[in-house]
Parts: structure tokens; sequence; C-alpha cells
């Protein structure tokens, strides 16, 4: 029972962070119909940096998200404008296969800077625990779970109380209609494509003290964000919570009740099923047929 | 969508004119297509003609290493061992009196262009020797391409079980042991002790890679033997990036002894995924991740070092001839202490070097020969083979003491004379 | 005949360069590293020519596609092991796995549209090397697989490899080239340029695009039986490698996406690129950095691929060419009108069976029976609980002011929306609960207020494309040329546009987009064409064309649907004429019956203003009845 509950309450704290992480990519997904694949490669960017500045300067490297987020944001905006703004009017696929190589072109940046090597930041807590009744909570983790949740819950503020949110989810829902009342299409998606990529860098932050990490590792983290995105339904922030839950529940209970091994396999199977029932998946929408 | 439609090709565009100058364009086309094809036919030599080797010239030995890719760390690190020895050697006179010259390539660490790689180092180039690659995934690729050409293959890594079941008789493993024997000599440790010291419980983590996971499940095998009990044996994917849940388990099931079965990264998730469960082993005995000196001892904490088992190949302080010069060689050369991957890289380079001095030219068959019939001496201790290439030899058990990697096993190599028994709890 | 010459210029191109692949190993046997290198192109090329067939022509990015390979080499391996057989022998049953894996993934995402699919094609290609690490027992997990060396002697090492790749990858242009000369090519590029229109027109999308996935794998797994055996070894890293994935992308990107030869091209520019970074490159750490920039660069510079760029670049240096073709083609056959020519049997033949009726008759049994159908979309109810019978052999209009939810009712009726309750009844069938490929099959058709066509496809292959049928006789009947081409140039000729055959149909007009519309439809054989606004934006001289076909079909007993708001065209060609306003039909009768309703006119008109107009409403006029809001 206590395995049981240990396994439930770590699953839970990593979903937490996989939601954070995932809802970026759903966002720029809702908003503009991109699958960036480069957000992994983001991630693994922001928890360099954040290693570097821990490295360097012995900052906290979840507080560190102060510094990584609003680099993001920027980052983000800059990379919308320069790059992503040329494929928006052509097919969805030329969009992932220009994050794709975004994605790679950090990576291969990353390999000749810092090296091909694995890093983690270990703060001070890092080894230790809360213990509340039989479980033990890896600070680390609950720290991490606690700022994912944190910035989540801001995400929620800006998206529903704020006329940008408002802006950004009309765009999301209604990019004509959303034209004609005066939201900017263009202004919008970039300001979308900015707080998604933000979200990497409390993201990216949280990464550097919880996982190892090498420039590679943005193939692990683009498969799992994405594999959250699809069985929550594609663009839907709900959605990618309840994935990310999923995600990190089926990670911790494979692994406790079976092989580590197969833990993966048992989150993709959860998807195929998921999508052989619901192929919107969980939360998505369907997507409507053209109307002209 | 933006591609073009899949006939557009198709479109007629014919007209009289125009066919007439496309005649005149497509006999252009044949004689550019044709001169490319001369172009590339260089001369015709069969591949079995060995080209007698011209004494004057430098002795070319190629190789593909991993310079980029999954296994580019590595990878370098074999480059510079073999450096090391090709600037050792040729300061010494060469081979055979002649200078010795490395031909390295970067196979990406992709099974394609490793034998690519190969092959263009054996027929195109005409390498006289080859040394190995790095890691088995490129090696089980790389020395088929050399056995099906009939030249000696001296790895420097790939100790994988599969190795040497293939019946190659051109391979040989510059180790000391392949890798279901390398924890050989931690078993015999565990059987030095007294009943009562033994440990009775164990658990092996085992990161599903294809060295790490052979070492475990022999050592689990002859613990066994030993009436050590297993209470958890399971494999982990070498993505794994979280052990949070491992170690939850392992804590859970308290074994006297942890052997892990780890690359590098998780060898250091786990440690510390154990210290924040804050449960510490009576003994703790990781594959490979302990001898990444500085990266290791960085990434679990010094303190937290104290008393882990490993076994390796090589170590730095050994008293082998050679060895010695080779760590101020590479020291010189590139100011950072050897890795164990340099040091395996240089004893493939002197099974090589010995074989052909003893030989007396450079002719494949008789080095095989030789090298089947004949025990080498390399910084790594003695070599010899078996006739499938697979070594005869035995790893030192190492063990971190006062934040220092020591040799603590075999007696007659150990650099220290103690070893710490049980392990004392995380910092 | 003139086609026929015409034809072959890059095919002349690719022979020769077929011959001088073929004769490479005879003239230069003893090297087996530029074998090497070659053979690695055709390997490549086998992939990218395959996954163009889904990517490329189907439009559905699959980004795991070297999972095929993998597959075939673990099956081929496996077998080779079991049976002790050589592992060439049971190559094709590599293609096989290739298959049937692909159908299952297939079966499961590809049944909606959208991004699903590049996503879990990732995923499926991470999860086939989790299962191959981790079943053990069939696939030695991590350990992999080695397999002897092979049987031939070692003068000859790469080049029975090279024969074999070499003859896959021809295997594989052929294959790719028949595909697409096929109704089944036509459809996956409909599907690439506009999946719903697709559906509505007959193309089975779910099929066509599973049909697609497992065409595009099996040639890869058989590739992948002979690279286990090349290779000699396969591992789960090593098979199920996503970077080999990127390449194939890479590479038909760079050649040309959806063009034949494209992909083959494309395959070789990558694959010496990145033989000269090896050997000239000098082991620099940045091979991944190169390929992620140049794929960026293809994707923003290059975004159609090599083949097409330079394709077009010779189009408009020698532009006389075109124009010579385009007077040819229209010297052959002349300037053909719909009342010089009699409706051909092919058109009457999917109504044979009704019998010819006279229009107008009241008491027709009905083909089309809407009964209490709504739509709701959130708190707008377009549709509400309408009932609309559609007789036999009328011209039934359905007239309303915008906004009426007229063109919603048709999107019920052909099957683009589901609707949220009711029941659609269709020749005695119904068919609300049906796809929309299943009802076009059944022979209804339909053309939009805002034309679909296909733009990247030319007028003759948008006519071609549609499918009376679900038999995959007709789907894999050949659209270049016999009877499904001829059957299109029969009714390009009836809509009066035989000439414009060739053209792209997005540089129509769009009024001659309306009738390749309308032709298209026919294709279907339908018993029952839903108009939407057929005279909006078409100039008169092509709207009398228009009508005259209408007439002329309606004689021959097809059914027409007519949604239109030229209200003089209604009442001259229409009975009866339905009335819809706020999602329900308010009025119904003989045009003359109709026009004189003041219930009509109210609707039209609004309750304030009610004058003794006799005009119909000036707003209302073809051309500006544009964008009705339907959300």
């Amino acid at each position: 029972m206590a395995q049981l509950t240990q396994a439930i309450a770590l699953g839970l704290l990593i979903g937490g962070v996989y939601a954070l992480m995932a809802s970026g990519l759903t966002l720029i997904f809702g908003v503009m119909h991109i699958i960036n694949v480069a957000q992994g490669a983001f991630l693994v960017l922001m928890a360099m940096v954040t290693w570097w500045l821990w490295h360097e300067t012995g900052i906290d490297p979840i507080l560190a998200s102060v510094i990584t987020t609003p680099l993001m944001f920027a980052f983000g905006w800059v990379a919308y404008r320069l790059l992503i703004s040329r494929v928006r009017g052509s097919s969805p696929s030329m969009s992932i296969l220009l994050t794709f190589g975004f994605a790679m072109v950090i990576e291969g940046v990353l390999n000749v800077t810092a090296g091909n090597k694995f890093k983690s930041a270990t703060p001070s807590y890092f080894e230790e625990s809360f213990r509340v009744g039989s479980i033990s909570l890896p600070k680390a983790q609950v720290f991490g779970f606690l700022a994912a949740m944190g910035i989540l819950g801001v995400l929620f503020f800006v998206l529903t109380r704020t006329w940008t949110g408002r802006a950004i989810r009309a765009a999301t829902q209604n990019p004509s209609g959303a034209a004609l009342v005066g939201v900017g299409a263009s202004g919008t998606a970039a300001l979308a494509f900015a707080i998604g990529s933000a979200t990497t860098g409390v993201g990216g932050s949280i990464l550097s003290v919880l996982y190892p990490f090498f420039p590679a590792s943005h193939y692990d983290w683009i498969s799992r964000l994405l594999g959250i995105v699809v069985l929550g339904g594609m663009g839907s922030l709900p959605g990618a919570l309840i994935g990310a839950g999923i995600l990190g529940l089926a990670e911790t209970l494979t692994a406790t009740y079976g092989s580590l091994s197969w833990s993966t396999l048992v989150f993709y199977i959860v998807i195929m099923v998921v999508l052989l029932v619901r192929p919107q998946g969980l939360f998505g929408a369907r997507l409507r047929e053209d109307v002209t | 969508m933006t591609a073009s439609p899949p006939w557009q090709s198709q479109i007629s565009t014919g007209s009289a004119l125009t066919r007439v100058r496309r005649r005149g364009r497509t006999r252009r086309i044949v004689a550019v297509a044709v001169a490319a094809a001369m172009a590339l036919a260089a001369c015709g030599q069969r591949p079995s003609e060995s080209s007698g080797s011209d004494t004057g010239k430098p002795i070319v030995i190629g190789a593909s290493l991993p310079l980029t890719g999954d296994f580019a760390q590595p990878g370098g690190e074999a480059k510079r061992g073999y450096e090391v020895w090709q600037n050792m050697v040729n300061a010494k006179g060469g081979v055979l009196g002649r200078q010795v010259q490395l031909k390295i390539t970067d196979d990406a660490s992709s099974q394609d262009t490793v034998v690519a790689d190969y092959t263009k180092l054996i027929t195109q180039d005409k390498v006289d020797l080859l040394l190995g690659t790095f890691s088995s995934l490129l090696n089980y690729a790389a020395s088929s391409v050399a056995e099906k050409n009939r030249m000696v293959f001296v790895e420097p890594a790939g100790g994988a079980t599969n190795m040497f079941t293939r019946g190659f008789k051109y391979l040989f493993f510059a180790q000391p042991a392949s890798a279901p024997h390398q924890a050989d000599v931690f078993v015999d440790w565990v059987k030095s002790l007294p009943e009562a010291e033994r440990p009775k419980t164990a658990a092996y983590p085992i990161q599903d890679d294809p060295f790490t996971k052979p070492v475990i499940q022999t050592m689990q095998k002859d613990l066994e033997a030993l009436g050590v009990r297993t209470v958890y044996s399971s494999l982990y994917p070498a993505d794994t990036t979280n052990f949070q849940t491992i170690a939850g388990t392992l804590a859970g099931k308290k074994p006297d002894l942890i052997a892990q079965g780890a690359v590098f990264e998780d060898g250091v998730g786990l440690v510390r995924s154990l210290k924040q469960l804050n449960y510490s082993p009576k003994a703790l005995f990781q594959t490979s991740a302990p001898s990444n000196a500085g990266q290791y001892s960085d990434g679990v904490g010094v303190a937290n070092t104290e008393g882990v088992f490993y076994t390796v190949s090589w170590h730095q302080d050994a008293t082998t001839p050679l060895n010695s010069e080779f760590v101020a060689a590479y020291k010189k050369a590139y100011n950072a202490d050897p890795a164990e991957d340099a040091a395996d890289a240089f004893a493939a380079a002197q099974v090589v070097q010995a074989a052909v001095e003893k030989v007396g030219a450079i002719d494949q068959d008789k080095i095989r020969d030789w090298l089947h019939s004949n025990t080498v001496q390399t910084i790594l201790g003695p070599l010899s083979w078996k006739a499938t290439g697979e070594p005869n030899g035995k790893f030192l058990l190492a063990q971190w003491q006062s934040g220092k990697a020591q040799v603590v096993a075999p007696a007659e190599v150990a650099t220290s004379k103690n070893i710490i028994n049980p392990k004392p709890a995380w910092k | 005949m003139n086609r026929l010459r015409a034809l072959p210029r890059a095919h002349l191109i690719a022979g020769l360069c077929l011959v001088a692949l073929l004769m490479y190993p005879v003239v230069n046997p003893w090297e087996p590293y530029p074998q090497a290198v070659l053979l690695l192109g055709f390997l490549l090329a086998i992939q990218a020519s395959s996954w163009n067939i889904i990517s490329g022509y189907g439009g559905y990015t699959s980004l795991g596609h070297s999972m095929f390979l993998g597959l075939g080499s673990y099956t081929a391996g496996i077998l080779a092991l079991r049976w002790g057989v050589n592992p060439l022998w049971v190559a094709p049953l590599g293609g096989v796995t290739a298959l049937v894996i692909a159908v299952l993934i297939g079966s499961v995402v590809l049944r909606t549209r959208g991004h699903a699919f590049v996503i879990i094609t990732i995923a499926m290609l991470l999860a086939a090397q989790i299962i191959a690490t981790n079943f053990q027992s069939l696939t030695q997990g991590s350990d992999g697989i080695t397999l002897e060396l092979p049987f031939w002697g070692r003068d000859f090492q790469n080049i029975p490899f090279y024969y074999i790749f070499l003859s896959l990858l021809v295997l594989t242009v052929l294959f790719s080239a028949w595909l697409r000369r096929t109704k089944f090519g036509a459809g996956l590029v409909a599907i690439r340029e506009d999946e719903g229109k697709a559906a509505s027109i007959g193309v089975n999308t779910t099929r066509f695009k599973i049909v697609a996935y497992a065409a595009s794998a099996f040639m890869i797994g058989t590739a992948g039986g002979v690279y286990a055996y090349y290779l000699t070894f396969i591992n789960p890293i090593g098979s199920f490698a996503i970077l080999g994935s990127v390449l194939i992308v890479l590479a038909t990107l760079t050649g040309g996406r959806g063009t034949l030869y494209g992909p083959v091209i494309g395959a070789f520019i990558v694959n010496l690129v990145s033989e000269a970074a090896t050997v000239y490159g000098g082991g620099s750490q940045s091979r991944v950095l190169i390929f992620g920039l140049a794929l960026m660069l293809v994707v923003l510079f290059l975004p159609k691929g090599i083949l097409p760029t330079v394709e077009a670049w010779c189009r408009r240096r020698h532009p006389a060419e075109v124009e010579y073709t385009d007077q040819a083609g229209a010297l052959n056959r002349g300037p053909v009108t719909t009342r010089e020519r009699p409706l051909p049997e092919v058109v009457a033949a999917g109504v044979a069976d009704e019998g010819a009726r006279r229009p107008g008759s009241g008491d027709d049994p009905p083909l089309l029976d809407v009964r209490g159908v709504s739509k709701r979309f959130g708190g707008l109810t377009a549709v509400d609980g309408a009932d609309l019978t559609v007789r036999q052999g009328t011209i039934t209009a359905l007239i309303g002011p915008n906004g009426s939810g007229k063109t919603t009712l048709f999107n019920l009726i052909t099957g683009g929306m589901a609707a949220d309750s009711g029941e659609i009844w269709f020749d005695g069938r119904r068919i609300d609960g049906m796809r929309p490929w299943k009802r076009g099959h059944l022979g209804l058709g339909r053309t939009y207020q805002v034309t679909r066509l296909f733009k990247e496809m030319t007028v003759q292959q948008n006519v071609v494309a549609p499918l009376p049928d679900s038999r995959w006789r007709t789907m894999l009947s050949d659209a270049v040329h016999g009877h499904e081409a001829d059957r299109a140039r029969e009714l390009l000729d009836i809509v009066g546009l035989g000439r414009m055959a060739d053209q792209p149909a997005g540089s129509l007009s769009f009024g001659q987009q309306k009738l390749v519309e309308l032709a298209q439809v026919l294709m279907l054989q339908p018993k029952l064409i839903l108009l939407d606004e057929p005279a909006g934006g078409v100039n008169p001289s092509l709207l009398g064309r228009l009508t005259e076909v209408i007439r002329e079909l309606n004689a021959a007993g097809v059914t027409f649907l007519i949604v239109e708001h030229n209200i003089p065209l209604v009442l001259e060609l229409c009975d009866p004429v339905v009335v819809f306003s706020h999602g329900a039909p308010i009025a119904e009768g003989p045009p003359e019956r109709i026009q004189a309703d003041p219930v009509v006119l109210d609707a039209y008109l609004g309750d304030d203003w009610r004058p003794a107009a006799t005009d119909p409403p000036a707003h209302h006029s073809p051309g500006t009845a544009t964008g009705e809001v339907v959300r």
C-alpha cells in the first residue's frame, strides 16, 4: 500500500512538471496549428543555460527561471519573427520540418559549445526529502512541482483574465472572427509563440535539477511532450494537464510494479487505445470539416 | 500544399524544334554520364590481391572512430589514445623502422558510415593495418568488413557477448576480459570474505546496454551460486533519467549489496536517488560509471563516493610497462587525465605493434596466427586471446577511497591494500 | 502520339542514369568503396521514394519512416536465425511485416485528419525501439542480432548488394510511377490538396491514406532485410534511429516532394554530401548542426525542392514550348460546345436504371428525404429541425436569405458535417451515419459556393479523380490513359472546357472552375447533384452553358438540388422551389406560387418593409452573394 501511495505521489509530482513543459507546446499548437518540434530542444537549451548559471554563480537552479523565462520569451519572439512566420502560410508539415531542423541546430550548437556530456545541477537540497507518513517526497521534485504549478497558474491567469490572453484564446477559437475585432493574427501568434517558448524557460530550469541531460536528450523530451499533447487532445490546456498526469503515473506505476523498460511503451499503448476510441484525444475538439 | 503535383515532370513539352535541341542535349548527357563512370573507374585491382607494401613509406594504420554523435565521448578519447601511441612510437623510430601514420575518419556513430569508412580504408586507401572503433554497435559492423577482407581487427572496445560467437578469425579484443567476465574479480573478492561478512542479499538494477548487462548478469549468477539471495533484478532502459522509483523499490527491499549495471549518468542518478531516500547499502558496485573520475565525484559529491566498487580495464597508477609514459604523454598533449577509453585504444595499438614487430612484416595472416598463440604486454597488463578473439584475462577491482579511485584487487597490482567494507552511510 | 514522344524527357535522363549505374560495377568491379557509397545512396533513395508516396503525394508527413527499415531488418534477421536460411531469401517477408505494421498503425491514426499522424509516427519509431530492446526472446534485446557474412567471395563483396539495392530502387520508382498514374494516385494528391473535398467526390480518404502508408512501407521493409545482411548486425538503436528518418525527409524535400524523381535525386545529393562531409569534414562536432541547417534552409528557401524549381526555371527560359503544346492541344480538339454534343452514355450510365423521367411531375418518388434535421454551432442553430424532400427527376431550388442554413444543410446531406439530430434518407437508404465518400458512391454529388478544385492538379486530373464506387479495381485503374481518362475528357467536353484539360486548375477563371467542378461531380455518375450557388460570380456566357448542361443532364435523369440567389435563373430553371429561413423550410411549391408568396417576401426583406415588390431583391444579385455565414 505504501508502495502504491509512493508511486502515485511521485507520479503526480512528475506529471506536474510534464504538464508545464507540455503546456507551451499545446498553446502554440492551439493558436497557430504549428507543432513546435524544437520545444524539446528549447528545454534542453534552457537546462544548459540554467546549469551554467548555477555552475558559475551558484544561483539556485529553480530560481534561475527568473532569468531563463524572459530569455526564452524573447528567444521565442525572435524565433517566430525570423523563422516560424515564414512558413505560416504553407502546409503544416513544413513548420514541423522547420522546427525539427531548428531542434537539430540547437542540438548541434550545444554539442559544439557545451560538449556531448551529461550534465545535471545539484543544489544543496538536492539529496533531501520531505517525509509524509510512510512516503518520502524528494525536495527537488516538490520544488520543481510547485514552480511548475505556479507558472501554470500564472499562464492560466494570463489566458483567462487579461486582454492579451483573451486575444490569444480568441485567435485559437476563431481566427477570422478575432481579426474582425482587431486582434492581429500575426501579433497574437508571435505572442503565443513567445509565451509558449517562455514555459520552457522554467521547464528547462526544473529539468536541469531533476534529470541529467545532454544535447541529444531533446528527442526523448519532445516525444514525451508530443505524446502528452496527442493524448490530451491537441491544443487543449486541460488535456495537457491530464495527459501529463497519466504519463507521470504510467512511468512510476510501471516502474514499481513491472519494469521501467516498459513504462514508455505503456504510455504509447495508452495513447493508441485512446486514439482508437477518441481519435481527437481526450480533450481535443473534433476537427470541424471546412465550411465554406 | 507547396509541393508540386507529381506529374509535373510528365507535362508534355514537345515540339520538333525542341526535340532537335533536346537530342543534342541528350548526347551531351550521355557523354557526361560515360565520362563520370570512367572518372570513377580507378585502377583495377582485386581486393584479394594484396599489394606488396612499399617498405620505404610510412606504415598507414586506418581506423574510423565515432568522433561525433552518440559515442563521441569515448570516440574522442580513443583518438587521443591512438595519437599518443603514434607519437611515442614514431619518436622511437617507428615500427619495423618505418614511421607510423594514422588515418582516422569520423563515422558519426553511424553503422552505415562505419562500414563505408572501413571499406574505404581497406580497399581504396589500402591501409596496411587496422585498428578498431568504439562501442560494440559499431564494431559489429566494422569487424565484419575487416573479416570479409581478411584484415586483422584489434578493437579497443566492443566486449559484448555476441562479438565472439561469430567465428571471426581476425578479431581481437584488446581489453583484459569480455563483458561477461568483467566482474569476476569482484566475485572473487566476495568469495574471499569470511561467510559472515558476505552480503546476504543483493539487488541488480541494470541498464539495458550490451556492455553492462552481461557484466551484472554473470555476477548475479556467480553470487547466487555463493548463496547471495537476489531480492531485485531488473533492466531499465538506456534513456532512463528518473531513478526515484527504482531507488524507492530498492530502499524497500533493503539489500546488502546493490550491483548496478551503469553506463554513466544512470550511475550518478541512482546514487543521488538512493541518497534522497537515505538508503545506503553495505556494498555498492557499479560498472563503468565510477571510472569517470572527475565527472562521477562531481555528480554524486566526493563524500558519497567512499567505498563504491567498480571494475576497470586500466588504472592510471598501474605499474604496467609504459603506463607512466603513456599517462605523462597524454597529460602533456591534452592537459587532462587520460580516460580509460584512451588507455584501451593505446593498448589496442600496442597489440598491433607487438605482433607486427614479432612477425617482422605486414602479413595479416601471420599477424593473426601470432596473436592467437602469444601474449602481448600492454599498459593494461598482459593480453592473450581465445580462438574467437575473446581475451583470457581479468579486470581490476577498484574502489573509491578518500576521494580517489584505488585498485584493490588483484593484490599484485593493487594501489591500496585496504578495502572499505561496509560502505559508510551517505554524507 | 505527340504526347508519347514528348513524355520521356525526364524518363530518358533517368534511363541513361540507370544504364550508367548498371554498367558501373562492370567497368570498375574491384572498387568496393564507391560501390558502398552508391548502394547506400540507393537505399536512401528507396526510402525517400517510398516516403514520397504517403508524405509527398498524400501530404501526410511521417517522421518515423526509418522504422520500416528496422522492421524489415529484424524480420529478416530473426527468420534467418530461426530457419537457418540466408537473410536475402526472407527479405521480402521484411516488406510484408512493414506492410502489416503500417496497416495496423494507419488504421488507428489515419482515420482522422490532422496532426496526430506525424506525432504518432515518431512515437511508433521509439516504441519499435523499445520493443526491440525489451522483447529479448525474439530480438535478443540490446545485444542485437549478428548474421553470417555474405557467402560470396571477397572480390565481389559489395557488387551483389549494389545490384540488389539498385533493382529495388528501380522497382520502387516504377511502383511509385504506376501509383501516381492511377486514380489512387490522383486521389492521394486530392487528399493533400483538400481532404474534405476529396471525401465528397467519393475518395475513401481513410482507405487511401492507409493503403498509401502501407505502400510506402513495403519496399523499405524489403530493403531492410537486405540491409541487415549487408551490415551483418542489427540492434535496436541502429535500426530505429531518428536520424535515419530525418535523412529520408531531408532527401525528399531537397529533391522535390511529390515528384517522381525528386526523392531519388535528393537521396543522392544528401548521401554524397554526407559522405563528403565524412571524408573531408575532418571530424568536426557539427554533423547534426549541418543536417539541421540544411533542413531549415531547404524548408525556408527551397520548399518545393530542386527538381520542381529547376523545372520551373527551365519553363521560364523556354516559355515557347508550353505555348506550343497548348496550341497543339487546341488544334487537335477544337472548341466544343455542349449544344452540339449529345450527352454521352458515360453520364447517363449512372442513372440508366432509373429511367429517364420528365422533370417537374410532383408525384415522383422522393430521392432525397431530410427528416427533422438539426445542427447547432454553440449557441447558434444553423439548421433547425428541417424537413426537405427532393423528388426524382426534379430540379429543386433551395432559396433563402444569407445565413438561413442552406449551405449547412448541404454539408449535412453530403456528410461534410454530422447532424445533431434527425434523419437523412437517399434513394431508399438512410445515409446520415455514412462517411462522405459512401454517400458519393450512392450517387450523391455536390459543388461548392466557392469552388474547391485541387488547384495544383490539372483540370483533367481534377475530373478524373472522383470515384463512383468503392471497388479496388476502380481505385487502381489508369488515370492518364484508358477508359477513365477518356471519360474525363468527354465530361470536360460536355462543359466545354476540353481544351483546358492540361492547364492547372488554379489558373482557370472562377466561372470555368465552377464548370470543372460540375464535370468532376459528373464523374461520380450521380443520381442527385447539389449545386451551391452555381451562378455566383459566373459571367453570362458561361452561365448560359451551365444552364444548358443542367437541363441536358436533367433530361437524362439526373436530379438537382440547387441553392441559388439569382432568382430569375431559379424561376426559369427550377421546379419546385423551397424557401429556407432560420434553418428550416417555410414554403415550397412551383416557382409561380413562391414568387407571389408573402411569407417568402417576409423572410427575404424582414417584417418592417412590405412593399408590393415584384422584382427579386437587388442585394441578392449574383456576384455579391458571398461569404454566407454558417458558424
